[in-house]
C-alpha cells in the first residue's frame, strides 16, 4: 500500500474507539471525554506497544510450560499417565484418529503460536513504520482479535473432562499445571491483541506521522 | 575532585557588570520532562518468566540420576511405560531401551526420583518383574495389568553409580525379618521359587531360589523362613518335601496324607525338630545349610551312629533287589541295599551280582528290651572295632548267619537281604582285611527250590534213557509185527470168512423172506373177508358153543336129576 491516506490524528482530530465519532480534541495531550458517549479520548492508546510486547512475551514464556507440562493425568486402575499436549496430539495419531489429532494440533498448538507470531509480527512492522501490506495487516489483527474468544476450548474441554470423568477406581483425570499455563497463554494473547492499537498501522503511511509509544 | 573536595570554598565566577547572551541556553520547562517510564504490565511477562524459571528449576531440581540398566532381553519394556519400583513405590521409570554395541545386550536407560537417588548404589539389584501363575497361586499380579516393571532391592553401599546389570531372576528377600537357609536335594522335584514352607502346616516361608550345586551333584534350594518363625530353625530341624500326597497302606488301614491343597497341587517343604534331637539346639544361624528328605519320615529317622558297609555276592538274579531295599535279621530291619552291581571273579572267570548293603546295628540294639538295650548299647559303645569284628566273625563262621535273598512282594517281586541263621550251612572263612568285607550267602527260597528241581532234573538225567528207549523200540517193533499179523488174520477173515457168511446171510434172508410170505398166505387164507375159511371157523365155533352149551345143559341136568342116569330120563309130564 503505497497511497498515502490522512489519519484523524495527524489532521489534529481524534476519533471515538467506542462509537467512532470524530471531534476535536480539547488539549494537544488531554484529548478529553467524547461528547457522545463519554468515552475517553486518546489520539492513540497510551503505550500500546509497549504493553503489547509485555503481554506477547509473557504468553510466549507461558507458552512453553503450557506444552512442557501434563494438561491431564489420567489414572487407570491404579496407573498414573501424564498426558500433554503433544503427547495426546501423538496418542491420537497413532490410535488412529488423525482428524482428531489435527483438529488438536491446530487448535491447541498452531493458533496459540499463531497468534503470538503474528502479534510479534504487527508489532515488529509498526514499530519499524513500515507502510507495506498494511490491509493485511490489518485483517490479520482482526483474525487474531476474532480467534482469541474460541481459544479457551481447549481449556473447557480439559475441565469438562476432569469433572465428567471420575470414576474413581477405575479411572479418574486429574488437571495437571500445563492447562493452568494454557489458559494463561490464551489470556494473555488475548489481552494482547487488545492491547494492540490497529490504528498504529496505519500511522506510518499518515503524512507527518507522528512518533507513537 | 581531589581539590574541590579538599578545600571547603566555593569559588563562585565574579558577576560580570554586563549582561551575556543567555538566549542560546534552553529554557527549563514547566513540567518534569516525561521520562521513559516502564509500564506496569510488564509484571507480566516478567511474573510468568519467574514462574516458568521456578517450574524448569524445581523439575531439574527434583531430576533424579539417570542410570542404565543392562539386561539380556526387554521382554514387556516399554520407554515411558515401565517403572522401577521399590518396595511398591516407583522410584523411576525407563526412558529408553536400547541394544548395546555389539547388539547382545539391552540398555534400559532409566530416569530415577530425586528421592531415590540415593538408593542407586553399586550393590543395588534390578530385575525384571513378570506376573506369574503357578498353581500355588499368582504373583505378581498387579504387573498383569501394568505389564512387566523392574524391581528394585536396595544396596549397602554408600558408592553410587549409573551402570548396573539385571539380574536374571528375582534376588532373595533379604529386607524382611526372617532368615535365609539352603536345602540340599538331589533333585529340585515340583519345587519352584514361591513354593512355601510349612511349620505345623502354617505357611512361614518360601522357596526364593535354587541353583544347581557348583559340583552339579545336588541342588540347592535357597529358601526364606519369616521372622518369627525362624526361630524354629534350630541345628537339629529336619526339613522334608510335603510335594503330593502320602499313601501309606499299613495294617491301620490306609493313611492319606497332604500338607495343604496348594502342596498337593504345586509342592511345599515341612520342617520339625525330630523327637530325639537335643533339646534346646540352638537357632540355626542364617544361610545354615540342610538336607532335604524325600519324606517326613525320612527326615524324622534317627540317624545311625553306626554304619559298616559288607558285599554279599549273590549265584542268583538280582532282579527286584533296588537301593534302598531292607536288609533284615529275623524280619527286624537292620539296614538297607545300597548298591547293586556286578562283579567279575578272575579266578572263576564268572560275572556275579554284587550286592553292597549298609548295616546299622544301633537298630537291633534298639529293639532290645531297655535293661538289655542300655547294656548291649553301652557294651557296644565301648567295643572296638576288632571286637565288633570278633563278635561278627563268630556269629557267621560259627553260628552259620547267612545272607539269603527274599521276596517281599509276589505281586512285585521285589526282593530284599534276609540274614538268618543256617546251622547246616557249609562253615566259611570270611577275608576280614577286605573292605567291604564279604559275608556269605545262602541261595534264597526261590532259588533253593530252583536247586531241587534241578537235582530232580539231573536225576532225570541220570536215568539210562536211552536203553529204555531202545527196548521200548524193540517192543514197539514186536508189537508192530503182532499187529501186522493180526491185519493180516482180520484180512483174511475179510476176504474169506466174510463172502460165506454174506452167502450165508443171503440165503437166510430169503427164506425168512419165504417164510414170511407163507405166513402172509396164510394170514390172507384164513383171515380175508372174502375167503371162506372164516365162514367155516365162524360156524364151527357155532357148533362148538352150541355143544358147549347142550353139555352144559346137560351137566345141569344131571346134577339135579342124577337118578336119571340109573333110571333114565322120565317122560315128559303133560
Amino acid at each position: 500500500m503505497k497511497d498515502e491516506a490522512v489519519t484523524a490524528a495527524s489532521l489534529g482530530l481524534v476519533s471515538c474507539e467506542a462509537c467512532q465519532l470524530l471531534s476535536r480534541p480539547a488539549n494537544r495531550h488531554e484529548p478529553g471525554y467524547c461528547r457522545r458517549c463519554g468515552e475517553k479520548l486518546e489520539f492513540r492508546r497510551e503505550k500500546s506497544i509497549g504493553n503489547t510486547w509485555a503481554l506477547v512475551i509473557a504468553a510466549t514464556i507461558c507458552y512453553i510450560p503450557a506444552n512442557a507440562l501434563p494438561i491431564f493425568t489420567t489414572t487407570t486402575l491404579g496407573e498414573e499417565e501424564p498426558d500433554t499436549i503433544l503427547s495426546g496430539v501423538a496418542f491420537l495419531y497413532t490410535s488412529g484418529s488423525w482428524p482428531l489429532a489435527l483438529i488438536v494440533l491446530i487448535a491447541s498448538v498452531m493458533i496459540p503460536l499463531g497468534k503470538l507470531a503474528a502479534l510479534a509480527y504487527l508489532l515488529i512492522t509498526v514499530q519499524r513504520g513500515s507502510i507495506a501490506n498494511n490491509r493485511e495487516r490489518t485483517q490479520l489483527y482482526r483474525i487474531v482479535e476474532f480467534i482469541g474468544r474460541w481459544s479457551m476450548l481447549d481449556v473447557f474441554v480439559a475441565a469438562f473432562t476432569v469433572a465428567l470423568v471420575q470414576l474413581q477406581p477405575l479411572t479418574s483425570v486429574a488437571p495437571g499445571a500445563g492447562v493452568l499455563f494454557f489458559a494463561a497463554v490464551v489470556v494473555l494473547t488475548m489481552l494482547a491483541a487488545e492491547a494492540f492499537d490497529a490504528r498504529l498501522i496505519w500511522d506510518a503511511n499518515a503524512p507527518g506521522s507522528a512518533d507513537h509509544g | 575532585m581531589r581539590g574541590s573536595s579538599g578545600t571547603q570554598t566555593l569559588r563562585v565566577p565574579p558577576i560580570m557588570a554586563e549582561e551575556p547572551d543567555l538566549s542560546s541556553v534552553p529554557e527549563a520547562a514547566v513540567t518534569r520532562k516525561k521520562r521513559l517510564r516502564i509500564s506496569i504490565v510488564w509484571i507480566i511477562p516478567v511474573l510468568a518468566a519467574l514462574v516458568a524459571i521456578g517450574i524448569a528449576i524445581q523439575r531439574i531440581r527434583s531430576e533424579g540420576p539417570n542410570i542404565t540398566i543392562v539386561m539380556k532381553g526387554a521382554e514387556g519394556i516399554e520407554a515411558g511405560k515401565t517403572f522401577i519400583r521399590y518396595k511398591d513405590v516407583r522410584i523411576g521409570l525407563v526412558s529408553a531401551v536400547e541394544l548395546s554395541e555389539d547388539y547382545s545386550k539391552v540398555l534400559v536407560k532409566a530416569k530415577i526420583a530425586k528421592y531415590a537417588a540415593g538408593l542407586m548404589v553399586t550393590d543395588a539389584k534390578f530385575w525384571v518383574v513378570e506376573p506369574r501363575i503357578s498353581l500355588s497361586g499368582i504373583s505378581g499380579l498387579s504387573t498383569l495389568l501394568s505389564g512387566n516393571y523392574i524391581g528394585f532391592q536396595a544396596g549397602k553401599s554408600s558408592e553410587t553409580q549409573t551402570l548396573f546389570f539385571a539380574l536374571d531372576e528375582a534376588p532373595v528377600i533379604t529386607d524382611e525379618p526372617g532368615r535365609q537357609f539352603v536345602l540340599k536335594t538331589p533333585t529340585l522335584g515340583s519345587l519352584g521359587v514361591g513354593t512355601p514352607i510349612y511349620y505345623r502346616r502354617l505357611n512361614v516361608g518360601q522357596v526364593t531360589t535354587y541353583a544347581l550345586a557348583p559340583d552339579g551333584q545336588s541342588v540347592d534350594v535357597t529358601i526364606f523362613i519369616h521372622a518369627p518363625y525362624d526361630k524354629y530353625v534350630t541345628t537339629e530341624t529336619r526339613f522334608w518335601n510335603v510335594s503330593g500326597v502320602n499313601i501309606t497302606l499299613n495294617s491301620e488301614g490306609v493313611q492319606v496324607r497332604t500338607e495343604s491343597i496348594a502342596a498337593l497341587l504345586a509342592g511345599g517343604i515341612a520342617f520339625d525338630v525330630p523327637e530325639f534331637a537335643k533339646a534346646g539346639a540352638g537357632a540355626a544361624p542364617a544361610k545354615a545349610q540342610f538336607t532335604l528328605y524325600r519324606y517326613r519320615a525320612i527326615a524324622m529317622k534317627e540317624p545311625d551312629p553306626f554304619e559298616r558297609r559288607y558285599v554279599l555276592y549273590f549265584n542268583e538274579s538280582v532282579r527286584g533287589l533296588s537301593t534302598g531295599a531292607p536288609v533284615t535279621l529275623f524280619g527286624l530291619q537292620v539296614g538297607e541295599v545300597t548298591d547293586v552291581g556286578l562283579d567279575f571273579d578272575r579266578k572263576t572267570q564268572v560275572f556275579r551280582p554284587r550286592v553292597i548293603v549298609t548295616l546299622y546295628p544301633e537298630r537291633l540294639v534298639a529293639e532290645l528290651p531297655t535293661g538289655q538295650r542300655i547294656r548291649a548299647g553301652k557294651s557296644m559303645a565301648d567295643m572296638s572295632g576288632d571286637e565288633r569284628m570278633g563278635l561278627l566273625r563268630r556269629i557267621v563262621e560259627q553260628q552259620g548267619l547267612r545272607a539269603q535273598l527274599r521276596t517281599g512282594s509276589l505281586l512285585t517281586g521285589e526282593l530284599y537281604v534276609a540274614f538268618e541263621y543256617f546251622p547246616d550251612a557249609a562253615k566259611v572263612q570270611i577275608d576280614w582285611t577286605k573292605d567291604p568285607v564279604e559275608l556269605p550267602v545262602v541261595p534264597g527260597s526261590l532259588a533253593s527250590i530252583e536247586a531241587k528241581l534241578g537235582s530232580i532234573l539231573t536225576k532225570i538225567d541220570k536215568m539210562p534213557l536211552d536203553a529204555i528207549g531202545r527196548d521200548v523200540r524193540a517192543a514197539l517193533a514186536s508189537l508192530d509185527t503182532t499187529l501186522k499179523d493180526a491185519s493180516t488174520l482180520v484180512n483174511r477173515v475179510d476176504t474169506q470168512w466174510v463172502p460165506e457168511g454174506t452167502k450165508t446171510l443171503e440165503d437166510l434172508r430169503r427164506a425168512i423172506n419165504d417164510a414170511n410170505r407163507v405166513v402172509q398166505n396164510a394170514d390172507a387164507t384164513l383171515f380175508s373177508k372174502d375167503s371162506p375159511a372164516p365162514q367155516d371157523l365162524r360156524d364151527t365155533l357155532q357148533e362148538v358153543t352150541r355143544a358147549a352149551r347142550s353139555i352144559r345143559v346137560l351137566v345141569d341136568y344131571l346134577e339135579r336129576h342124577p337118578d336119571v342116569l340109573i333110571r333114565g330120563k322120565p317122560a315128559e309130564k303133560q
